[in-house]
């Protein structure tokens, strides 16, 4: 049986559908509104997200798909500690984390058999839960994700999650959201090649924002959110 | 920043950080995968995994309460979890917790995205991930029950999240919703009509109303119940501990309610009643 198309797996991946538990999380879009910011603000904010926060996730999941080619577990260690250094807030870490089981859980079902899911298999077992965006590397290398598309699918995963989290909290016409997304992938575009050649941990992009970390750390304190984080 | 500073959230506080949480291989049945694919996989074998329970209807109906009641009734004799999936806030798991039934640390919230439907059905990950949390971090369980954000008749639990499933509606609701039928009067393992004490204000018929939810059900098990009765209560408890028995000896297989109720074609020979519970069901081409 010939496998699906890379393209196929990125469109998998990308869906809303995709049942790994993110329909239950904003992209920090809660945090963010809830902690002041103004809805005139997420077009921006989500051009913001995409050429910052975004690629860190996705520097990530580029030098994570690269450790596991070349078939070093052992590096794995040095990702998520370069990853966690860049994520200081314990509440989007835990939020990551929790996205990566329900990865993880599709990922050993659709690929058991590649050696980059039975590496990250392993090491979840050995030293606990991987944030969603090492996972994602592992499937990367598993299916023959080139990098470029590794981290615009994070882009754009990150922008759609947000803009789909705003379509419940603060009701317009849907057409809007979708232009925004498209508009934050474009930002992030010339940032594509920078971010796909990144090899070792201290390549990925140090570009999260205090201001999200900050939200995101009030939103996981409040008794009332619809959303993880 | 190392990842020794690093606390459990405020949202999980009995997580330890860095446990292993994915093992890589469990024997456990369904730790990883949910009941849907043990009960296929592991038909008619004995099973120590804990039972889950899932808890649905519509908001207002008694949920929590009644799940404080088995948890009052069951508490002594069974090691008990909880998960909530409130749609705004975390109400359910602090009315629980504060009712004083369980541990508090074995109440967890589970948000949901603004979707309780999708959370027990069609994308079951967070809850699963929770139930398997709490089935480690406080192992052996022998019941995890799953209460669903308070939905609409529409909404029932995916067999590939829990083991069996109660269907709430109360007398207050109106005596005629048990008539209005829905997969979870018709299919859940158990529709429970509560707030029995209720009914002399109302205006509600608790014997009509029965009798209309067993007609819908096709005499699958109905309890009438009030937190205040104790014999409804017992009627209840041994309804869990039947269930826990069948299950545990491997004998309960996880029905699926469906999406669908029962409901009735009319054609020419007079018309027929359609489950959708047999296999190939969905593959003929007549319009619902």
């Amino acid at each position: 049986m010939t496998s699906a198309h890379v393209l196929s797996v990125a469109m998998l991946l990308a869906d809303a559908r995709l049942p790994s538990g993110g329909h239950a999380h904003s992209a920090s879009l809660e945090p963010a509104l809830l902690g002041g910011m103004p809805v005139a603000a997420v077009p921006a904010w989500l051009v913001g997200r995409a050429t910052t926060a975004s690629l860190v996730e996705a520097g990530t999941a580029v030098v994570t798909a690269r450790v596991l080619a070349m078939a070093d577990d052992s590096g794995l260690a040095g990702v998520v500690g370069a990853w966690a250094a860049r994520t200081p807030a314990p509440a989007l870490r835990d939020a990551a984390r929790l996205l990566g089981r329900g990865y993880l859980r599709l990922a050993r079902a659709l690929w058991p058999e590649m050696p980059a899911v039975r590496a990250v298999v392993a090491h979840a077992a050995a030293h606990g839960p991987l944030p969603r965006a090492v996972v994602l590397g592992a499937v990367a290398a598993a299916t023959g994700l080139p990098p470029a598309d590794t981290v615009r699918l994070t882009v754009y995963d990150d922008a759609q999650t947000a803009a789909a989290a705003l379509l419940k909290l603060e009701p317009l016409d849907p057409v809007a959201p979708a232009r925004w997304v498209l508009d934050a992938c474009a930002a992030a575009e010339p940032h594509v090649p920078r971010v796909a050649a990144c090899i070792t941990p201290e390549e990925i992009p140090a570009s999260g924002s205090p201001q999200t970390e900050g939200w995101a750390q009030a939103h996981a304190l409040l008794s009332q959110r619809l959303f993880r984080a | 920043m190392p990842e020794s500073l690093v606390s459990a959230s405020a949202t999980a506080p009995t997580t330890v950080p860095g446990a292993p949480s994915e093992p890589a291989t469990d024997a456990r049945p369904g730790s990883s995968a949910g009941p849907l694919a043990t009960s296929s996989a592991d038909a008619a074998r004995p099973t120590s995994r804990a039972l889950r329970l899932g808890v649905a209807g519509p908001v207002g109906v008694g949920k929590s309460s009644l799940i404080a009641t088995i948890c009052r009734a069951l508490g002594a004799e069974l090691r008990l979890g909880v998960i909530t999936n409130d749609i705004y806030t975390d109400e359910d798991a602090r009315f629980l917790r504060s009712a004083g039934v369980l541990e508090p640390e074995r109440i967890r919230a589970v948000e949901t995205g603004a979707c309780p439907h999708t959370a027990i059905r069609d994308d079951v990950t967070a809850n699963l991930l929770a139930a398997e949390d709490l089935e480690r971090d406080f192992a052996p369980l022998d019941l995890v029950i799953i209460e669903s954000g308070g939905d609409n008749l529409t909404a029932t639990f995916s067999p590939a999240l829990v083991d069996a499933q109660i269907f709430v509606l109360d007398v207050a609701g109106g005596g005629d919703v048990a008539r209005k039928g829905g997969p979870g009067i018709g299919r859940a393992d158990l529709l429970v009509v509560n707030k029995t004490d209720l009914a002399p204000y109302v205006g509600v018929d608790v014997a009509r109303m029965v009798a209309d939810a067993s007609a819908a059900r096709e005499n699958r098990a109905v309890v009438a119940l009030s937190r205040t009765d104790d014999a409804s209560v017992a009627e209840l408890r041994s309804w869990v501990l039947d269930v826990l028995g069948s299950f545990r000896s491997g004998a309960h297989v996880a029905q699926d309610p469906g999406p669908m109720a029962p409901h009735f074609h009319a054609d020419e020979d007079g018309g027929y009643v359609h489950s959708h519970d047999e296999p190939g069901a969905h593959d003929h081409d007549h319009a619902h």
